[in-house]
């Protein structure tokens, strides 16, 4: 597995931890931990961002891995 | 009018009446009832007994007692709600046993309670040692209640965790087979959604005797088949779970890249997931 697929792999997580973030922050009761969840979400948008920007990187340096 | 037919009209009247009677008293449980409220209540039973009985007493005569013997206690606590000093009079004040860890022999006096009867209502309490305790009170209605020395009380949540994640009342939404609207639309769900997360553990609705919904959307059902295996509930685990491995991914590239800029990036990553970790790990467990 290259260098970006691996990458791409731990992207597609943190999309996945995103979305059960927001669904646990809509069906939750508490107020704190629907708090709690929404930060926790906002969070994972930064990393998601961040990712997403060095994934664009790698496959500039490399592009015979492109799309893989 | 017969003799029977009489005490017939007479005992379904008096059974209706001490009904409304009872209701109107309230719904103290009876071990809660002072001695006098118990007194009460045994005396409006007789006299209710003996009018439905004895055809020698006129009505009026029995429904002037009854009315008087079960409305007083009434007219009492009403009064008391009011009143601190007549509360007192009437309840009875509580007398303290044990305080600061000693023995307050005078209020033992005082109350006709001897060694032996403390030391058995403190095993009631599970106490064993009268060292142990901190403070103890005889309430009015004869229960001891004891306050343990801070040491020997039991462990909490809030011990172990300085901010244990609150969890509120689970709803009940499926009983008997049959879908609870009412409790689905207090959490914000709808059947749509219930459907989905049946669905997900393979079951039908009519299979199901009871389902509930904790504080985080969490579904635990009960199924009329015993035989059955149903899986708990993984939805929160297996979000922690996948947390952990991103946090541990990006510690690796950070470790396996040469590019110092790309190193710095994975890093900052790292540290902002094992952050979020920190944040909702006490959400995620259980």
């Amino acid at each position: 597995m290259t260098v970006v697929s691996q990458v791409k792999q731990s992207l597609a997580s943190l999309k996945s931890i995103h979305a059960g973030l927001q669904e646990l922050a809509l069906i939750s009761q508490d107020e704190q931990a629907q708090r709690t969840f929404h930060e926790a979400m906002m969070m994972t948008e930064e990393i998601i961002a961040d990712i997403k920007k060095r994934i664009g990187k790698l496959e500039w340096e490399e592009p015979q891995y492109h799309g893989k | 009018m017969p003799v029977w037919l009489e005490v017939a009209i007479r005992s379904i009247s008096i059974i209706i009446g001490l009904f409304i009677i009872t209701r109107i008293l309230g719904k103290k449980p009876l071990s809660k009832l002072s001695f006098f409220e118990y007194i009460v209540g045994i005396t409006v039973g007789d006299i209710a007994g003996t009018m439905s009985m004895d055809l020698s007493i006129s009505l009026e005569e029995g429904i002037t007692s009854i009315l008087i013997w079960s409305l007083f206690p009434v007219l009492t606590s009403r009064i008391s709600l009011r009143n601190k000093k007549f509360r007192d009079f009437v309840e009875g004040n509580s007398t303290l046993f044990i305080k600061n860890g000693k023995i307050l022999e005078e209020n033992l006096k005082r109350e006709k309670y001897t060694v032996d009867e403390l030391l058995e209502q403190l095993r009631k309490k599970d106490v064993f040692r009268v060292a142990d305790v901190e403070f103890a009170v005889l309430e009015p209605n004869g229960d001891l209640n004891v306050l343990l020395k801070r040491e020997k009380q039991p462990l909490t949540v809030g011990d172990v965790f300085p901010n244990p994640p609150s969890e509120k009342e689970p709803q009940t939404v499926i009983m008997d087979g049959m879908i609870l609207d009412e409790p689905l639309a207090t959490m914000g769900l709808n059947r749509g959604w219930l459907k989905q997360q049946l669905d997900k553990q393979g079951v039908a609705v009519e299979n199901v005797f009871l389902a509930q919904v904790d504080s985080y959307g969490q579904l635990t059902i009960d199924l009329y088949d015993d035989k059955i295996q149903i899986p708990e509930p993984q939805e929160k685990k297996l979000l922690l779970a996948a947390i952990k491995k991103v946090q541990a991914d990006f510690e690796l590239f950070a470790l396996q890249t040469e590019a110092k800029e790309a190193k710095a990036l994975y890093e900052a990553n790292a540290k902002k997931m094992q952050a979020l970790l920190q944040k909702v790990a006490p959400f995620l467990k259980n």
